[in-house]
């Protein structure tokens, strides 16, 4: 993690401890060593080190940051980011396996899985633009906005979209669209994902696929 | 060689808040409408998007989306026997340019003013006698009432999505909100912002001190919002990039969020930017405007016809407007004479610091441009003035609009000013410490107005704007005492220093304050005190409107922008319904 990642998760371990102090529960502090362990059930899919399978659309975990990857895992779990097989799965750890896992999993850097094809040019180049500036004409505003410059990332608001399957960002998007996941703050998501037509879903994911992983 | 344009049925000076709205009904309508805007055309993408709209160095420190002062500037002095100079550095107040006007960077702080304040004179004398104002002070009623605009104070926050909870729906007093607030006819368009922690803070010792906390309406949006043009807005995500900058998520309610979209598509409207318009051109009556002159980007002057002419630029615009035109009679301080530049009033800002120990964590940078908790215990004619000595008052809240690492560092006093023990002290109160806003009126008074200035002149040649401006003994005596009630709220919330700062003066052009410049070409029923009518149609000129906070006789506690909406809604009413079915005199002199 880096610098300005250890200062933000300190400013927010603040912050939990003073909301906490109010409702008297201690916080729950991933430990990325027990994590490993419970990573074990995690790797068919999600790859030993995290990678994710292209293919299959599998998403990357590996250095996603811990608090995102334990939100989504809580989700899953309490049904506001609806998926059979995750559900299953997530309620099946503990509050603080979740954290565990989680911070095992932010702290992988493996290289990418992507395979060595390119994308649709046209699609990618499309992507680009709705990445980077948005589009007026359907009140889009551009992804880069929160997932940070080409996709890498806004530590811990937004995930990394950069290097993530065509396949992945796909289905997500569509899981907005449906209102399959809803656990997102304010319907931000959404309210982009409404506004993206098939050819558009297409084009961002591509686009994203396609700059690969960012350090 | 000027060229002469096809005429039209309506020409509008600068297309921001106001021009967008009055050209969107009036095009609709079925008007043929130009809208002259001096700046440059700007939409949500490409122009607000990130990471280039979160340069705090070029739009925070350098102002980039303000009025061009290296063209056009205004002078200030603070007396009459002074001589005012060109102020070359936006500090105090920040009008803006371009598409969207100042809209563009507000922090989307949308207060209703209360009936009181709109019959502020007679309210006054009612409630406290003939002679206990200042002589010096000019204060007058409005010539509308907030009956007459609670309609469109309604239209006005429904189109912007405001977000907020009320506190009075039709004389009913509902938990939660603004008792203080004059009757609603419904709830707020969405609902109120999140509260922020020290919002939080504020609201638990408010209640403990026996005061009435409420969130601050706000219109940057708590939720994905449809107005009623079929325009979506979007939710604010508490980037903390607000005043100054322009929104990337389409979550604040600015022209190009709420109306433009709409706008731009009515073949009837036309937009030109890069124009700036020199003069209203009168016939030879005086009494007529034929049209305006512009010079457009490339230096070539135009004439535009029209059969009604509208301005509604920045208040202090509308004001140079008038006086280049010779529409409406200059003020003259010495006799007390005249109309235009009459009435100037700004706003009377006091802060209070709470300073707390390192395990209260503030984050100040998450935050909106609204989301305060506030109280209007002490805000205009809620508490009673009649052993105080003065008028008006003030909002007191905690309205953390930002920690932005430039200009964002709270010290307590006796830090120095640079070096290492600067440093420790930012990194020390940065994130513990809470900022009071104490949002003060500002009452006109005989020595202070607008008029051209005598030497300066802008890069086409013309006059600037001379500003001579003082605060008013009333209102540091108002700063002196609210600030008082602000400490007490702060050391209520367990603050281990608090640091009350009312407003004293002389005032400076030098520091930030509020852009709220109010008055100069004012509203009333009296044409020897007010430039427009009640319509906001100038008395001397009956095809000449002016629209904005410039119509504001004095400035009451609260941000003008929703008032100056209801004011647009109130004159379309009057233009739609009246003026432009029989043109003429609204309301005769």
């Amino acid at each position: 993690m880096n610098a300005r990642g250890v200062l933000r998760l300190g400013l927010l371990a603040a912050c939990a401890a003073t909301a906490t102090s109010a409702m008297a529960a201690a916080p729950i502090v991933g430990d990325a060593k027990n994590g490993a362990t419970v990573a074990t059930a995690c790797q068919a899919c999600h790859g030993a080190q995290g990678e994710g399978i292209y293919a299959a659309g599998f998403p990357r975990l590996a250095g996603q940051t811990a608090v995102y990857l334990e939100k989504q895992l809580n989700d899953y779990a309490s049904g506001t980011r609806a998926n059979p097989v995750m559900a299953p799965l997530a309620k099946g750890l503990s509050a603080q396996q979740r954290a565990d896992v989680a911070a095992h999993f932010a702290g992988l850097s493996p290289p990418s899985a992507a395979p060595n094809t390119a994308g649709d040019a046209n699609a990618i180049a499309r992507g680009r633009v709705l990445g980077r500036q948005g589009d007026e004409s359907k009140q889009l505003q551009a992804c880069g906005n929160c997932h940070g410059p080409e996709g890498r990332g806004e530590a811990f608001a937004a995930p990394y979209l950069a290097g993530q399957s065509a396949t992945y960002i796909t289905s997500v998007i569509k899981e907005w669209k449906s209102g399959a996941r809803k656990n997102d703050a304010g319907q931000l998501m959404a309210v982009v994902a409404n506004r993206l037509d098939d050819a558009d879903i297409a084009a961002v994911a591509a686009y994203f696929e396609s700059v690969g992983p960012l350090p | 060689m000027t060229q002469v344009m096809k005429a039209t049925d309506v020409v509008i000076i600068g297309v921001g808040m106001v021009g967008s709205i009055i050209a969107k009904e009036l095009a609709a309508a079925g008007y043929k409408v130009v809208g002259l805007e001096r700046g440059p055309p700007r939409f949500t993408v490409p122009d607000f998007q990130s990471p280039g709209a979160h340069d705090e160095l070029r739009f925070d420190v350098r102002k980039a989306l303000m009025q061009d002062n290296t063209r056009e500037a205004v002078t200030f002095r603070n007396q009459s026997a002074q001589t005012a100079l060109p102020i070359r550095r936006w500090e105090s107040f920040l009008p803006g340019t371009g598409l969207g006007g100042s809209q563009v960077h507000w922090n989307g702080q949308t207060y209703r003013f209360q009936a009181q304040d709109f019959e502020m004179a007679s309210h006054t004398r009612k409630r406290y006698g003939d002679k206990f104002l200042d002589p010096d002070l000019r204060i007058q009623d409005w010539g509308v009432t907030y009956a007459d605009l609670e309609p469109h104070y309604d239209r006005f926050e429904y189109l912007l999505g405001t977000s907020g909870k009320a506190g009075n729906l039709k004389g009913k007093i509902q938990p939660g909100g603004d008792p203080f607030e004059s009757a609603r006819s419904r709830e707020y368009p969405t609902r109120p912002m999140k509260e922020h922690y020290s919002g939080a803070m504020f609201r638990k010792a408010a209640n403990e001190l026996g005061y009435h906390p409420y969130p601050q309406p706000s219109s940057n949006l708590s939720e994905p919002y449809t107005n009623p043009e079929g325009l979506k807005l979007n939710t604010c995500v508490f980037c903390g990039f607000c005043e100054r900058f322009a929104c990337e998520h389409y979550a604040k309610a600015v022209p190009q969020t709420f109306i433009l979209p709409v706008l731009m598509k009515n073949p009837n409207f036309e937009l030109r930017t890069g124009c700036q318009v020199q003069r209203i051109n009168l016939d030879s009556s005086k009494t007529k405007a034929t049209g305006v002159t512009y010079i457009d980007a490339a230096g070539r002057e135009f004439e535009q016809p029209a059969a009604l002419v509208i301005t509604c630029s920045f208040a202090l615009n509308n004001v140079r407007m008038l006086l280049l035109s010779g529409v409406g009679k200059p003020y003259d301080p010495e006799s007390g004479q005249g109309v235009v530049g009459r009435n100037y009033a700004y706003q009377t800002m006091s802060t209070v610091a709470s300073f707390f120990d390192k395990n209260v964590i503030i984050n100040p940078f998450m935050a909106s441009g609204a989301s305060g908790t506030l109280i209007n215990d002490f805000a205009g004619e809620n508490f009673d003035h009649s052993k105080l000595g003065f008028v008006g008052g003030s909002f007191i809240g905690a309205v953390n609009t930002n920690g932005r690492p430039i200009n964002y560092h709270p010290v307590p006093p006796g830090t120095p000013a640079w070096g290492a023990g600067w440093k420790k002290a930012v990194a020390d109160h940065y994130n513990h410490t809470v900022m009071f806003s104490l949002h003060g009126s500002s009452m006109a008074q005989k020595q202070n107005y607008l008029d051209l200035d005598p030497t300066y002149k802008d890069a086409w040649g013309q006059p600037l704007l001379r500003m001579t401006f003082e605060f008013p003994k009333n209102d540091l005596k108002m700063a002196e005492y609210v600030t008082g009630k602000g400490v007490e709220i702060g050391k209520a919330m367990g603050a281990k220093q608090v640091v009350g700062t009312p407003r004293k003066g002389p005032y400076t052009v030098t520091q930030y304050q509020t852009t709220h410049n109010t008055g100069g070409t004012v509203m009333g029923d009296d044409p020897s005190t007010s430039v427009v009518n009640r319509y906001l149609q100038v008395w001397d000129v009956p095809n000449v409107f002016v629209i904005g906070a410039s119509n504001f006789p004095q400035n009451a506690s609260w941000n003008p922008t929703a008032t100056i909406g209801a004011l647009t809604y109130w004159a379309i009413d009057a233009l739609t319904n009246k003026y432009l079915k029989n043109p003429g005199r609204l309301v005769s002199a």
